[in-house]
C-alpha cells in the first residue's frame, strides 16, 4: 500500500517558491565546491569568477557582455516561441531542426547578397527563415491534425535530419556550394559579404546589435498577443482541452497549425538573427537553444515574462560557467557543462518541491486512524482492567 | 514539509559558513607563506609575485586538456612543458578554452575571453581556427595569434607552426620495411583518417612508404581511409580489413586512437601508432611511432614573445621544422623491430637533421647489410605517382613545402588505397 501521495499546492506562496530557490542554488552551489575543492580550486574564488562571468579585471569588459547578448537573444526567442506551442500541449521539441532549417535559408540569401542594401538583405533573411521554418512546423502540425501523428517524435527527428543536412552542406566541396569558402582547400563555411551582417548602435567601444533590441520587443508582441487578443485565447483553451475549445466551436485543427507556424516561424528568426549577428553559419550554430529553450520554458511556466527573466539567468549561468573554466587550467569545459547540468537539475528539484507536497493518502490516513482507535481501545481495556483490580484489592484490603 | 524546508535551509547555511572559515584559512595561510610580513590580505600578495610572470598564455584546443591521449593531449603537454621551461607558471599563467567547435563564431568568442584575460600569445591547435584567427589578428594586434597546422599569417602578429612529420613517419617505415622483410609478407595497411583530400595525412603516407621501400622495394602500402580523425570503431574495423582481407603484416596509422595497433596486437602481427609511444596498449605488434615534441616550437614561440613581441614575426615567423629542431622525432624501438633497424633509422635521421637528404627528393636511400653493418646508399631515381606521372626528376630536388603542407594530393608508387 503507498503510504504518501504528490498533491500539487492549490496556491504556491511566492516567498516559499524563491526560498525554496535559494536553497536548490546553494546546494548546488555545495556540491560544486566540493569537485572544486577536490581539484585543489578555491570555490569562492571560482563562484566568484562564474557570477561576475570573469567581468572584474577583463581587460575587454564590453566583449563578454556583447558576446552574453548573442548568446541571449536566440535563446530569448526560442524559449518564447517554444512557450507558444507548449501552452496549446503541442511538443515541439524540434527547436534544433527548425532553427537550422532558418539559418541555412537565411544563409542563402546572405552568401548571395553581395552589394544589395544591408537592411534590404537582412529582412529578406529574416523572411526567409521564418517563411521555411514556418513550412515546417506546419508541415508537422498538418500531420498530427490529419493523420494525430506523434508530434514529439516528429519534430525529434526533424532535429537530427537537419543536423545531418547542415554537415553534409559543411563538408562538400562542390561547385554548387556557395556556402563554403573557395579559397580554402579544405571545406570549411564560408563568412558573409557585409550586406548580410547584422549592424547596431554603437555605444562607445560596445555595440549594441538591432538583434537585441528585434528580440525584446517582439517578446512584448507575444507577451500581447498571448494575454489579450482572441487568437491568443484560443491556444489557450485548446491547451487547456481541445474537446471544449470543439465544443466552443473554435477550429481546432486551423488554430494548431497557426500557432505552430508561428512558433516554428520565431525560431527561424531567431536562426535569421543568429547567423546575421555571427556573419557566418555552421553545424555548431544553435548552441543548443532548441533544448535549453524546453527547460527555460517550463521553468518560467510558460510565461512570457518569466522565460524572460529566466533566459537571462541561464545565458549569465553558460556564459559564466565558459568563462570562470577558463581561468583554471585543470578545469575544462566539460566541468562548466557539469556545473550547469547541477545548477538546472536543483532548481527544477526546487521548482517540483514549491508546486508539490507529499500528502499521506486517504487510506494511509485512514489505517493510521484505525490504528490510534485500536489504541486507545487497547488502553482503555487495560486501565478498565487495572482499575477493576484495583478495585478487588480494596475491596479485598476492607474485607480484610 | 515546513520543517523540512527549514532543516534544508540551516544545513545550507551551516555548511556554506564552514566553507566560509575554511576560505579565510586558506587566504591566510597563503599570506602567511610571503616573505613581506607588512602586506596584508590576498590580493597584494598576488601583486608582488605577477611582475616576476606578467606573461600569459592563452590556447584554444579542440578537444580537453584532461584527455589522457590523442592530438589535443599532445599539444597541453607541449606548451605546459614549454612554460615550464621558460618559466611561467601552467596553474597560473595559462588559459584555455576547451572543445572550440571549427565554428568562426565560437573560436572568435574563444579569442575575446583570452584577449580579456589578458593573454599576451594565443595558440590554436586546431586547422579550422584559421579564418577567425586571422581576423581576430587584426582586432587585437598586442596579441601574437600562432595557429597550428595552418598557413595564413600576416608581417606583425600572426603566423602558423606544423612539423615535418612525414620525416617521421620515413623513419617508422623503415622499421616497417625490415619487419615485412623478415616476415616474408609484403603487405603493409594503413589505417588513414583521410587520403588524398588532406595535404597532411597524403604526405604522411607517402613518407611511410618510402621508408618502408628503402628497405623492402617489393612492399605494398594498403591504404583504408575513414574519412574521420578519430573514431575507435571505425580505426579498428579498417585496421581488421587491412589484416583479413589484404593479408597486412604491419599496420600503420593516421588516427587518433590505439585501436588499429590494439588489433594488431590481438591478430599477431605488427604495427606503428601515431602521436605516442602505443607500446604499452600493444606490447607485443608496436615498432615504433612517429611522434609530435610540441614543447619545442611552443618553448621558442613563448621566449620570443616574452623578449619582444614587435620582433616575433622576424625572430619566429612561419615556423617548420622536423628531425632537426626535435619538433618531430620517433618513439623508443620496441623489443619487436627487427635488429638492423636502429642502424638504418640512425644513418637516415642524421641525413635529414644534417639536411643532406630529404623524402620527398630524386634521390633514393637503400639499405643494406646486417645487423652491426647496415650501410647506406643513394640513388638517383624519379619520384613517382601510382599512377606513373613524375613528380620529381631522378636527382632532382625536394618538393617545395608548400606542396608537403597544403597541396600534396597523389600518392607515390607503392600505396593502394582499398575504399
Amino acid at each position: 500500500m503507498r503510504k504518501y501521495h504528490l498533491v500539487r499546492r492549490s496556491n504556491p506562496r511566492m516567498t516559499t517558491t524563491i526560498l525554496l530557490y535559494i536553497n536548490g542554488l546553494l546546494l548546488s552551489l555545495l556540491v560544486g565546491a566540493i569537485l572544486l575543492y577536490a581539484l585543489d580550486i578555491d570555490p569562492f574564488e571560482y563562484y566568484g569568477k562564474m557570477f561576475t562571468m570573469g567581468l572584474i579585471g577583463n581587460k575587454y569588459g564590453f566583449k563578454t557582455i556583447e558576446g552574453l547578448l548573442k548568446v541571449f537573444v536566440p535563446l530569448l526567442i526560442t524559449s518564447v516561441a517554444l512557450s507558444i506551442s507548449f501552452k496549446m500541449r503541442f511538443w515541439n521539441i524540434g527547436g534544433e531542426g527548425e532553427f537550422l532549417v532558418g539559418a541555412i535559408c537565411a544563409s542563402i540569401i546572405a552568401f548571395n547578397s553581395t552589394g544589395m542594401p544591408n537592411v534590404v538583405t537582412i529582412v529578406l533573411m529574416c523572411l526567409a527563415a521564418m517563411l521555411s521554418s514556418g513550412i515546417i512546423g506546419v508541415a508537422i502540425a498538418a500531420l498530427k491534425v490529419k493523420f494525430n501523428t506523434n508530434e514529439t517524435l516528429m519534430t525529434l527527428m526533424l532535429n537530427y535530419i537537419m543536423l545531418y543536412v547542415i554537415r553534409y552542406i559543411g563538408e562538400t566541396k562542390a561547385d554548387w556550394n556557395f556556402f563554403l569558402r573557395a579559397d580554402s582547400e579544405r571545406p570549411k563555411f564560408g563568412t558573409f559579404p557585409d550586406s548580410a551582417i547584422m549592424g547596431g548602435i554603437q555605444i562607445g567601444k560596445f555595440k549594441l546589435l538591432w538583434a537585441v533590441i528585434i528580440a525584446i520587443v517582439l517578446t512584448a508582441i507575444v507577451y500581447v498577443y498571448l494575454k489579450y487578443t482572441k487568437r491568443g485565447y484560443e491556444i489557450n483553451v485548446v491547451g487547456d482541452s481541445s474537446a471544449t475549445a470543439k465544443y466552443a466551436g473554435m477550429n481546432v485543427g486551423r488554430i494548431v497549425l497557426r500557432t505552430m507556424f508561428l512558433s516554428s516561424a520565431l525560431i527561424g528568426l531567431a536562426a535569421a538573427l543568429t547567423v546575421s549577428s555571427a556573419g557566418t553559419i555552421s553545424d555548431t550554430i544553435t548552441n543548443d537553444v532548441g533544448w535549453t529553450g524546453i527547460i527555460v520554458a517550463w521553468l518560467g511556466k510558460l510565461s512570457i515574462p518569466a522565460v524572460f527573466i529566466i533566459s537571462i539567468l541561464i545565458s549569465i549561468l553558460q556564459y559564466g560557467c565558459q568563462a570562470a573554466a577558463t581561468s583554471y587550467p585543470a578545469i575544462d569545459s566539460n566541468f562548466a557543462d557539469l556545473m550547469q547540468g547541477i545548477i538546472l537539475v536543483f532548481a527544477l528539484i526546487a521548482d517540483f518541491e514549491a508546486n508539490f507536497k507529499l500528502v499521506e493518502t486517504a487510506e494511509a490516513i485512514q489505517r493510521r486512524k484505525e490504528r490510534k482507535q485500536k489504541r486507545i481501545e487497547r488502553k482503555q481495556t487495560v486501565t478498565g482492567k487495572a482499575e477493576k483490580t484495583a478495585e478487588a484489592t480494596k475491596e479485598g484490603t476492607t474485607n480484610e | 514539509m515546513k520543517k523540512f524546508i527549514s532543516m534544508l535551509v540551516t544545513a545550507a547555511l551551516a555548511v556554506s559558513s564552514v566553507f566560509a572559515l575554511a576560505g579565510c584559512n586558506g587566504t591566510q595561510g597563503s599570506g602567511d607563506q610571503g616573505t613581506t610580513p607588512a602586506v596584508t590580505g590576498g590580493d597584494e600578495t598576488d601583486e608582488t609575485a605577477a611582475p616576476a610572470a606578467d606573461f600569459k598564455v592563452g590556447a584554444i584546443y579542440i578537444n580537453s586538456q584532461n584527455d589522457t591521449s590523442g592530438y589535443t593531449f599532445a599539444h597541453h603537454k607541449g606548451i605546459t612543458a614549454a612554460m615550464e621551461q621558460v618559466g611561467l607558471d601552467p596553474a597560473k599563467d595559462l588559459y584555455i578554452v576547451d572543445n572550440v567547435p571549427e565554428d568562426d563564431e565560437k573560436v572568435k568568442q574563444a579569442i575575446d575571453q583570452l584577449a580579456g584575460n589578458g593573454c599576451n600569445i594565443i595558440f590554436g591547435i586546431s586547422f579550422g581556427y584559421i579564418n577567425a584567427m586571422d581576423e581576430k589578428a587584426k582586432e587585437y594586434p598586442d596579441i601574437i595569434f600562432s595557429h597550428a597546422t595552418g598557413y595564413l599569417s600576416n608581417d606583425t602578429n600572426f603566423n602558423n607552426y606544423f612539423g615535418r612529420i612525414y620525416q617521421a613517419r620515413y623513419l617508422a617505415g623503415i622499421a616497417a620495411g625490415y619487419k615485412s622483410l623478415a616476415t616474408g609478407n609484403n603487405n603493409i595497411g594503413f589505417v588513414s583518417a583521410w587520403g588524398t583530400e588532406y595535404a597532411e595525412t597524403c604526405s604522411g603516407i607517402n613518407g611511410f612508404t618510402l621508408g618502408a621501400l628503402s628497405v623492402n622495394p617489393n612492399a605494398k602500402v594498403y591504404v583504408y581511409e575513414i574519412s574521420t580523425w578519430g573514431d575507435q570503431e571505425l580505426e579498428r574495423q579498417a585496421a581488421e580489413t587491412l589484416i583479413d582481407t589484404y593479408g597486412c603484416g604491419v599496420i600503420g596509422q593516421h588516427c587518433d586512437s590505439a585501436q588499429p595497433q590494439i588489433v594488431a596486437n590481438e591478430k599477431g602481427v605488427f604495427g606503428c601508432g601515431y602521436n605516442s609511444d602505443m607500446t604499452t596498449e600493444a606490447p607485443d605488434a608496436h615498432l615504433t611511432a612517429p611522434i609530435w615534441n610540441w614543447d619545442a616550437y611552443y618553448a621558442t614561440a613563448m621566449k620570443a614573445a616574452m623578449t619582444n613581441p614587435a620582433t616575433f614575426m622576424t625572430e619566429v615567423g612561419i615556423y617548420y621544422e622536423g628531425l632537426n629542431a626535435g619538433l618531430v622525432d620517433i618513439a623508443p624501438l620496441s623489443k619487436n623491430c627487427e635488429p638492423q633497424t636502429a642502424e638504418a633509422i640512425a644513418l637516415a635521421k642524421d641525413l635529414m637533421t644534417k639536411g643532406e637528404w630529404d623524402v620527398f627528393s630524386g634521390v633514393k636511400l637503400s639499405f643494406s647489410g646486417d645487423a652491426g653493418s647496415v650501410t647506406v646508399a643513394k640513388t638517383d631515381a624519379a619520384l613517382k605517382t601510382n599512377e606513373g606521372a613524375e613528380i620529381v626528376a631522378a636527382g632532382g630536388p625536394s618538393v617545395e613545402d608548400s606542396v608537403i603542407t597544403g597541396s600534396m594530393n597523389y600518392y607515390v608508387e607503392g600505396v593502394t588505397q582499398v575504399n
